[in-house]
């Protein structure tokens, strides 16, 4: 990645989702975990697509992991999955898309580490 | 806080879970679909019951575009508002959304006070198209019921004073006025033993046949049929629409009814029946309008023309039409007639003279 390195988890996306729904503190809890159960899913998908070398099939798992990433606040994993996104849509797998794609474990266990650490306060 | 309910289709689970929230917590109903052809099937099965969507645009199945397309091309949702919820590096696809006829758009993540302007306006544009679509079916089921009346009323009354009742200037010619008229009467002779000696459904179906006929030449001839009593039928001419030959169409229809009564009587002889027909034709002015009370009005002509027509049918024998002098000075030349010479009738204080006509040449 070119940019500067997002942040993990940036809190103040959950804090304006909280805001949104009246800080409904139950429900900010419900959402993590689905987007915990939900995210392997994804993850999976990416992985069998980049395992294919089917970019067509890499697309929307890669941009549904990047839309629900960034409405919890999982900036690092979302922007790496808005990289595969846009290298899947030219058509091509390509090395940086391979290394992104297998970052995104490390991503994820960040990204689990962190939202389970912003719960249990 | 807003009402009404709002389907948010989507295909992540996060996502709708929090737009979701986000919108009930704006007071509005929310529905979730995973994808458009689910979202297709929802709105066709209960298009009443949705007020906006809230779209995403890519989704497994059928995308938003495919699924846009979809419901404006049906005629049973078209109308509901389409907000197109994208992320920010697709605002592209939103312009092609909106030229889709996407009502608006919302950018993730969605921040809430732009949610509640959207939503408003939507919710707005819809109340706004139901308010029509309500009235329109209002409008619709009232001009039914007017046609319906109209309908009703051409079958009770003469055609002229159905469409002069429904016109917007018939309110002065019912309020009353005085114009020349042709009157033409017309009644059975023998009705009366006949009456008395036939069954009531027999009596019924004679008169019923007689009717008919006359009823058919009345509208032939444009004539204003004013009222059926019994045998008795009283038509006039020349109002409410104008006719300048209304003298020669009174005599036409006459003789037009005194022909086709023939084959009636044949058949009705053969039962054993002896019916005859005379015909009164005169020409006077009369008052017209409205005459007889709230509740029952009736289209009328009073005038001494209507008197005579009517005494001049009685006088008649089987067969004859009888004009009265100043109604065959009007078709003098058209008319051949033969003179009964003069006549006295029950109030007419002088000696009536009156024509048989003959036929028309």
């Amino acid at each position: 990645m070119h940019e500067p390195d997002p942040p993990t988890l940036d809190e103040s996306a959950l804090a304006d989702v909280s805001a949104s729904v009246a800080d409904d503190a139950e429900f900010l809890a419900d959402l993590v975990r689905t987007y915990l159960a939900d995210g392997p899913t994804h993850l999976a998908a990416i992985a069998d697509a980049v395992a294919a070398d089917d970019a067509e099939a890499l697309v929307r798992p890669a941009h549904t992991l990047k839309s629900s990433s960034a409405t919890v606040g999982a900036m690092r994993i979302s922007a790496r999955a808005r990289h595969i996104e846009m290298a899947a849509r030219t058509g091509t797998i390509d090395e940086a898309t391979r290394n992104d794609a297998g970052q995104l474990v490390d991503d994820w266990n960040a990204t689990t580490e962190a939202l389970e650490g912003w719960m249990a306060r | 806080m807003s009402t009404g309910v709002a389907l948010v289709v989507d295909d992540s689970r996060v996502n709708r879970l929090v737009l979701a929230r986000q919108l009930e917590t704006l007071g509005l109903e929310v529905m979730e679909v995973e994808n458009g052809l689910e979202a297709l099937e929802l709105l066709r099965a209960r298009p009443a019951d949705v007020d906006m969507v809230l779209l995403d645009v890519i989704m497994p199945e059928l995308d938003g575009y495919a699924t846009l397309e979809a419901m404006k091309s049906d005629e049973t949702i078209r109308h509901i508002p389409v907000i197109i919820v994208s992320g920010v590096e697709e605002l592209e696809s939103v312009v092609r959304c909106i030229e889709l006829g996407a009502t608006d758009y919302l950018v993730k993540p969605i921040e809430p006070s732009i949610l509640r302007a959207r939503i408003n306006a939507s919710l707005a544009s819809k109340r706004l198209h139901d308010l029509e679509a309500e009235y329109l079916a209002r409008q619709t089921s009232l001009n039914e019921t007017i046609e319906r009346q109209k309908t009703e009323l051409a079958r009770f009354l003469s055609p002229q004073i159905a469409q002069l009742i429904s016109s917007s200037d018939g309110e002065g010619l019912l309020a009353g006025h005085r114009r020349q008229i042709t009157a033409v009467f017309c009644d059975l002779r023998g009705l009366t033993s006949f009456a008395e000696q036939a069954e009531p459904e027999e009596l019924v179906a004679v008169l019923g046949e007689y009717h008919t006929m006359i009823g058919e030449a009345i509208i032939e001839h444009a004539g204003t049929l004013e009222h059926f009593a019994g045998d008795g039928v009283m038509t006039f001419f020349n109002d409410p629409v104008p006719q300048p030959d209304h003298v020669e169409r009174g005599v036409r229809m006459s003789l037009a009814i005194r022909d086709r009564f023939q084959p009636l009587t044949d058949g009705w002889r053969k039962r054993g029946y002896e019916l005859g027909l005379g015909i009164g034709i005169a020409v006077g002015y009369a008052t017209l309008g409205r005459i007889g009370f709230e509740g029952r009005y009736d289209y009328g002509a009073i005038g001494n023309v209507v008197i005579l027509a009517s005494r001049l049918s009685s006088q008649a024998a089987a067969n004859q039409i009888l004009l009265s002098q100043r109604a065959q000075a009007m078709v003098e030349g058209l008319v051949e007639v033969e003179s009964v010479g003069e006549l006295s009738l029950k109030g007419f204080s002088r000696p009536v003279p009156a024509s048989n006509v003959l036929a028309v040449r």
